[in-house]
């Protein structure tokens, strides 16, 4: 809801009981509105690329993955919301659901790393040294 | 199925030459006087058909052999392969005769073509001038019967014998020798009788391949197994010289038969006659010069003649069939097959008579200085063989297929005397270790065929073939102006065969008796399976002092403290008083049948013939050869035949008398005689000589070892180089994978790094370029 | 549909032999190949023996259509020249099948199902007539023959199964560069794709003679590999000492002679101007293959690895049969390729019979086993002549052939070559190879006989060698050596018998009464030369017939020289139809 009402035009569309379809063409977004979104993407794609490197622990570093995931989301609906172009917002409903689904087999796969080793440290899976 | 047609044609016809053999012979002679004037100068006809029953006498040997190798499958251990291969080849011989009274008689034409089955035939282009054909076909004529009689005589006899001298190796041994005696003569019937220069390839080849099977009979000795390899590497460079003048012949005259050759050819001939030499393309005049390397290699001449000596490692019976009387003769039969070819050639002719003539004194240098008797007939044999070339090569094919046909028997018969001796004496065949052999009791008839065999081979005047048919091809060579130092080289060669021939008789047959047994490598080296119970020789026998150093499996088991020499049976004394008869008969074939005799009667009837010395000297003198244009060259003003009838007679003689003095005269031992004494005159050369001129280490020096080393060299560069490339190609993604290997640390930290930066990378690439 | 059969006949078995188990597998492999046999026979029994040339049993374009918008097709036909083939790797199926009876005595089910998956690809290379079908089959060999080598192989195998796997498929990758740009060039001509065979051929032979030469250089590569021609035969030494006996059998009978009949089937007629051009580069390397193979056979003390070099030398006569473009030679060179596999798929059997009662194939460890084994000498001696080239063995007919084929081909003749003027020589054909490369070949003869005779003296005659742990002592061979050497009596047994005696009879009949095979041969053998010699002038001209079933055969009686019609179409499609 909270970026419906971001949109110019979406809000109004909702108050006067029509549906998003039927609302008449939004309204452009201006340059430097998007750059706040993507300002907002370039430091959560950088707040989960530094975890990933500096981070040992296999959870950390998968959840500092989903940071970069999700910041590409942002990305990606803030030009589809200046482009207006619905691409890429359904683009990201998809790598949500894709997401949800690569965590569940993630997390899987780390517990039956810890298993294995009785450790989360990355340092200690190296077998596919060359 | 073809062959099955055959079968049945050659049995409905079987009967014709038998009604037909006794009313032949009065025509045959007749016939052939009339003939002789017109034969002359006519061309070679154009065959007639013949009758299929001729395949018989190839088939029959065939036969001989399925037996004989059904026999070794069904592990007949008796004399059962023997018998059966006396009797075929007897049939064979029969055969052979009855085609020799019908080609006499003219109810089969001379010469006749009988054709079984189509062997190769390719066809290309247009109409049929352009195929080879190579059927399995028969070329009959006068040529073909003379060698052919003797072939099939003498291997019915030798196979006579052999049935005895084998005696010791009945079982497997025994059906594998006569496999491969039937084998041998089939092929040579091959090569005798085939009717184009395919099938004698064929024959050629068979024989080599039964000389090496029979060369190698006692296959666990060594040098057995190495003398029938180098005789059939060394055929098969002679092999390799006839295939190409095959192909040369095919190419140019459009077919390898010898009936379309002879008809392609005779224009060349017409144009020899007639003077005009530069009709004849050099193709033609290098034919015969291919062809004679083969001839060279299956008659042991000079390059390659160095096998025929080792080939004596094989038993007796094969050493005297086909070692001397009939395989080694087959370059003379090439060569008078072909002869129109080699008289189409300016320098065909004159390079075999040089060829022989060299050969025949270098293998008498050879022969003198030997000790084992067996070799020395084995250089009197390529010696004699050299007589033969030189008597082809000086226009004498009557001469020189009347001495293959008298030193068939009589070389046949020394070798199985030679046999008999070796029989008898436990392999002995030193002549320091024998003596006095012919006085033994039961030798009598050896030595008695030995002396024949011995003075024909001298040359004894007059009542010896030999003689006659040597002094053919010496009245020949001093009768051609351009052929005198042949003939010289030839008489020098006939005083030192009389010398060399009377050194083994007057040492090993006369004289004090004395005798040490050999070390028994005839019988029981080859003892077949090892088992120690197959030693059928009898052991009183072949008892010999246990000297067995060797130890063979299968002998030294019979030793008795002494020693008995083995006389010979009545299989071997009657081969022997059979051929010793003939070897006098043949005399009278001189004399019948022809101003020159029968069998230059029988040559003048065939492809062999030459149509006068005319053509000759006109080939001659185009060739600026020489000063005096006489026909008949003189011997010091004497009439070249009629003075050698005296000059060759006294040479023998000398020889005979000069070995009567060195080695019978005062000799008390049998290990010394005079000649001892003379060795020291002669210097190195008598060493020299018994070293053989070192030839065959000569050989081994130039190139056996440099092919070895280029074979060692060739396999190095192949592992080194050859697949080194190879190996380095594998190399290449190798090395590359395993420089890259390190970037893979399998740390997740390092790839993520490197990601980033190659995300920081593009990102500044973006930013810096794309601005 | 007959040649379908015949192809899926081995397929069909193979699924049974891994269906079934292991301890049926051998019948079940057996039953398959003597099926193959049975069906070959029965092809060459109704095999249209008047017209050799023709393409026969066509299978008909519709069922053998497969991808059509590439024009990839299943198409199969033979002539008399595939008709040969099929035979021979009809014959050796079983007899590989016999003679691993106790050679190979662990993972049956996995041998047996490959040798017979092997022998359905082989077939299908000689029945191919479209290109890629024919790829298909020809690098599918590879990888049966590799699982061969790599499991049943002996110590070295597994670098031998990589080397050849490796080497044999990059050459005939590159053969495949060069089909691919055949069609490639025709679909941009045409606007369509097709690897029918004819169609290719024709269309590539109209290409100019540089682009023919790339053509032919791409063939020549992947087909000499195979081969192997001298330098690229360095894999051959080693999957043959490495390869199981019946491994051995197959890559001499058969897989060597995949190239050769790629050359003269593929090479040959994809770019004859090439070809003839470069004919004497060709015959230049066969005699080297021909003498430097020969000269290292004789230095080698591997029993196994001298026969395998000796092929290389063999197989040098064979292409130089090829490379003098005549009938002659191309027709000794089939026949070459019949009987260098009777004779050296024998000597292979032979040599493995001695491995798996000595366990060595060291000349050094062997020797003057006639003592021993009577029955397997003669068969040794009987196979070392019809390897040497012994007249009235089959080896001499195509030798000969071969080399009378290169000694005939030559311009020279007639046009003042040792003073011949034209019409003199009316045994000439043209070419660029003549005497010389004949008679330096012929020494051939001469190095085959020092080492084939090297070997049987070595082996066969002479005193008694075995090796150790092998007494010679003669109680203990008869007595209990039998579970010594698996369960094998000293000498052949009657199934070792029976595997060679085919075989050797096979060898005997071609020797002696070769004439009827010869016969057969010429038609597609003239058409071949005929093309390659005279490559432009009457095809030429020809309307190009569309890919189908039924390919041009062209050469028919009274029209000796092949210029073409298209085929008796009708006598062939009624043929196929009537069954």
């Amino acid at each position: 809801m909270n970026m419906l009402a971001s949109i110019p035009g979406a809000m109004d569309a909702v108050i006067s009981g029509t549906t998003l379809a039927q609302a008449s063409a939004p309204a452009p977004m201006a340059a430097s509105q998007l750059a706040h979104y993507l300002f907002v993407s370039a430091a959560l794609f950088a707040i989960g690329l530094i975890g990933f490197l500096t981070r040992r622990n296999l959870i950390i570093m998968f959840l500092c993955t989903e940071l970069m995931f999700q910041a590409a989301g942002v990305a990606l609906i803030a030009f589809s919301r200046f482009h207006l172009n619905m691409t890429g917002q359904t683009f990201v409903i998809f790598i949500l659901t894709v997401a949800a689904a690569e965590a569940a087999m993630a997390l899987a796969l780390v517990v039956l790393l810890f298993r294995r080793r009785e450790s989360l440290n990355a340092e200690e899976f190296s077998e596919m040294k060359g | 199925m073809g062959f099955m047609m055959t079968l049945s044609t050659i049995l409905a016809t079987l009967a014709s030459p038998i009604a037909a053999l006794a009313q032949s012979e009065p025509v045959h002679a007749a016939q052939q006087e009339a003939g002789h004037a017109a034969a002359k100068m006519e061309a070679i006809a154009a065959p007639g058909v013949g009758p299929l029953w001729l395949l018989l006498i190839p088939v029959l040997p065939l036969v001989g052999f399925v037996l004989s190798a059904l026999c070794a499958a069904f592990k007949v251990k008796s004399k059962l392969p023997a018998w059966l291969t006396v009797l075929c080849l007897g049939a064979s011989f029969a055969v052979t005769l009855a085609m020799y009274l019908q080609i006499s008689s003219g109810q089969i034409a001379n010469p006749s073509v009988a054709t079984g089955f189509e062997w190769i035939r390719v066809s290309w282009g247009l109409g049929d001038a352009h195929s080879i054909v190579a059927n399995f076909g028969l070329y009959i004529d006068s040529l073909t019967c003379l060698w052919m009689l003797f072939v099939t005589g003498l291997a019915t006899l030798i196979g006579l014998y052999a049935s005895e001298y084998m005696a010791g190796d009945v079982g497997a041994g025994y059906c594998r020798f006569f496999a491969a005696f039937n084998l041998f003569v089939f092929s040579m019937s091959c090569l005798v009788m085939g009717d184009n220069l395919l099938l004698l390839y064929l024959g050629w080849e068979g024989v080599g391949l039964c000389s090496y099977l029979l060369i190698g009979y006692f296959y666990k000795k060594p040098s057995a197994v190495e003398a029938g390899k180098k005789a059939f590497i060394v055929n098969r460079i002679g092999d390799l010289g006839l295939a190409l003048g095959l192909m040369l012949t095919a190419v140019h005259f459009g077919s390898i038969e010898y009936s379309v050759i002879f008809a392609k050819a005779q224009p060349y001939l017409t144009a020899l006659s007639e003077g005009r030499l530069g009709d004849i393309p050099a193709v033609v005049q290098l034919i015969p010069v291919l062809l004679m390397i083969g001839a060279f290699g299956k008659s042991a001449q000079l390059p390659l003649y160095v096998w025929l000596p080792d080939a004596m490692e094989g038993p007796t019976p094969v050493s005297a069939l086909i070692h001397a009387a009939t395989m080694v003769t087959a370059g003379v039969y090439l060569i008078a097959r072909t002869y129109p070819l080699f008289l189409l050639s300016e320098t065909a002719l004159p390079i075999v008579a040089w060829t022989g003539a060299l050969t025949a004194l270098l293998a008498a240098t050879i022969g003198m200085a030997q000790f084992d008797i067996k070799r020395i007939m084995a250089y009197s044999t390529v010696s004699q063989l050299g007589y033969m070339f030189a008597g082809l090569g000086v226009l004498t094919s009557g001469g020189a297929a009347f001495h293959v046909f008298t030193h068939a028997f009589f070389k046949a018969m020394l070798f199985l005397s030679c046999g008999a001796v070796m029989h008898g004496f436990a392999g002995q065949l030193d002549l320091r270790k024998l003596s006095g052999v012919g006085s033994m009791p039961g030798w009598r008839v050896v030595g008695i065929a030995m002396l024949v065999g011995c003075l024909n081979l001298a040359g004894f005047p007059v009542i010896t073939s030999g003689y006659w048919s040597k002094d053919m091809i010496l009245g020949e060579a001093f009768a051609n102006p351009h052929m005198v130092a042949i003939g010289w080289i030839l008489l020098l060669t006939a005083g030192l065969t009389a010398y060399y021939t009377f050194r083994v008789y007057f040492r090993v047959f006369v004289g004090p008796k004395y005798f040490e047994p050999g070390d028994e490598v005839h019988g029981h080296g080859g003892g077949d399976h090892g088992s120690h119970g197959a030693d059928a020789h009898g052991a009183d026998a072949h008892g010999h002092k246990a000297h067995d150093e060797h130890g063979h499996e299968g002998h030294g088991h019979d030793a008795h403290a002494h020693f008995h020499p083995h006389a010979p049976g009545w299989a071997i004394n009657t081969v022997l008083a059979i051929l010793a008869i003939a070897a006098f008969a043949v005399i009278g074939l001189r004399f019948v049948g022809g101003h020159e005799g029968w069998v230059s009667g029988l040559i003048e009837h065939s492809s062999a013939n030459y149509a006068g010395h005319a053509m000759y000297a006109a080939a001659a003198s185009h060739a600026g050869a020489g000063g005096d244009e006489h026909a008949h060259a003189t011997f010091f003003g004497y009439d070249a035949h009629t003075a050698m009838m005296y000059v060759s007679g006294v040479v023998g003689f000398i020889g005979i008398a000069v070995a009567f003095v060195l080695h019978f005269v005062g000799r008390t031992t049998a290990a010394k005689s005079r000649a001892d004494a003379l060795l020291p005159l002669v210097g190195p050369l008598a060493k020299w000589a018994q070293g053989k001129w070192y030839v065959d280490e000569l050989y081994n020096a130039i190139i056996r070892v440099p092919l070895l080393v280029l074979a060692h060299l060739f396999h190095l560069i192949d592992k080194a180089i050859v697949d080194g490339i190879v190996d380095l190609f594998g190399w290449v993604p190798k090395f590359t994978g395993s420089s890259l290997r390190p970037s893979q640390s399998g740390v997740l930290h390092g790839y993520a790094l490197s990601m980033a930066g190659g995300l920081a990378v593009l990102v500044l690439i973006v930013v810096m370029v794309m601005k | 549909m007959m040649l379908a059969v015949l192809i899926l006949i081995p397929l069909a078995a193979a699924v049974m032999v891994a269906v079934a188990p292991a301890s049926r597998a051998r019948s079940i492999a057996m039953v398959g190949m003597l099926g193959v046999a049975v069906m070959a026979g029965y092809l060459l029994f109704s095999f249209d023996w008047e017209h050799t040339a023709a393409q026969q049993f066509a299978l008909d374009e519709e069922s053998s259509r497969l991808v059509p918008s590439l024009g990839v097709s299943l198409s199969m036909s033979v002539d008399s020249i595939s008709m040969m083939l099929v035979a021979l790797t009809a014959l050796l199926g079983p007899i590989c099948v016999a003679a691993s009876k106790t050679a190979i005595t662990e993972r049956l089910k996995t041998y047996y199902a490959w040798m017979l998956v092997l022998q359905s690809a082989m077939l299908g290379v000689f029945c191919a007539r479209d290109m890629i079908f024919f790829y298909t089959c020809f690098e599918f060999t590879l990888i049966p023959m590799y699982i061969m080598i790599s499991l049943w192989g002996s110590t070295n195998r597994k670098k031998a199964a990589a080397k050849f796997f490796l080497y044999t498929f990059t050459g005939s990758v590159i053969a495949l560069a060069g089909i691919v740009y055949v069609a490639w060039s025709y679909a941009d001509r045409h606007g369509m794709w097709t690897f029918d065979a004819d169609t290719l051929m024709r269309w590539s032979r109209s290409l100019p003679a540089a682009t023919q030469g790339w053509v032919l250089g791409a063939l020549l590569l992947g087909f000499a590999v195979k081969v192997p021609l001298f330098p690229f035969h360095t894999w051959l030494p080693l999957a043959h000492t490495e390869a199981p006996t019946a491994g051995s059998v197959i890559l001499a009978g058969v897989l060597l002679k995949l190239g050769t009949y790629g050359l003269v089937r593929f090479a040959m007629p994809f770019a004859p101007a090439a070809f003839v051009g470069h004919a004497p580069f060709i015959a230049a390397v066969c005699v080297v293959g021909i003498l430097y193979g020969g000269l290292i056979c004789w230095v080698q003390t591997d029993v196994k690895k001298l026969v395998a070099y000796s092929s290389v030398a063999h197989l040098g006569f064979c292409v130089l049969g090829l490379a003098s473009c005549n009938v002659m030679g191309v027709t000794g060179s089939i026949l070459y390729m019949i009987n260098h596999g009777l004779s050296t798929g024998a000597l292979f059997l032979l040599i493995g019979m001695v491995y798996e009662r000595y366990h060595t194939r060291s000349m050094k460890e062997l020797g003057g086993l006639a003592a021993k084994m009577p029955v397997w000498s003669t068969f040794m001696v009987f196979f070392a002549m019809a390897s040497v080239g012994l007249p009235g063995l089959n080896g001499f007919v195509s030798e000969f052939m071969c080399l009378f084929g290169a000694f005939q081909a030559s311009d020279q003749w007639g046009a003042g070559m040792w003073g011949t003027a034209a019409g003199q020589t009316p045994g000439a054909t043209p070419g660029h190879l003549g005497a010389w490369v004949a008679a330096i070949a012929g020494t051939g003869m001469v190095v085959a006989a020092m080492y084939l005779l090297y070997m049987v003296g070595k082996v066969v005659w002479g005193p008694l060698v075995e090796p150790a742990g092998h007494s010679s002592h003669g109680a203990d061979a008869h007595g209990h050596g039998s579970h010594e050497h698996g369960g094998l009596p000293r000498d052949l047994t009657g199934r070792e018998i029976g595997v060679l005696v085919p075989l050797a009879a096979l060898c005997i009949v071609l020797g002696v009464y070769p004439s009827p095979v010869i016969k057969a041969l010429k038609d597609p053998v003239a058409l071949t030369t005929d093309e390659v010699v005279n490559f432009g002038k009457a095809r030429m001209a020809m309307p190009l017939v569309p890919p189908a079933n039924v390919v041009p055969a062209g050469h028919q009686e009274g029209d000796p020289h092949g210029a073409g019609e298209p085929a008796p179409a009708h006598a062939v499609e009624s043929k196929e139809t009537a069954r």
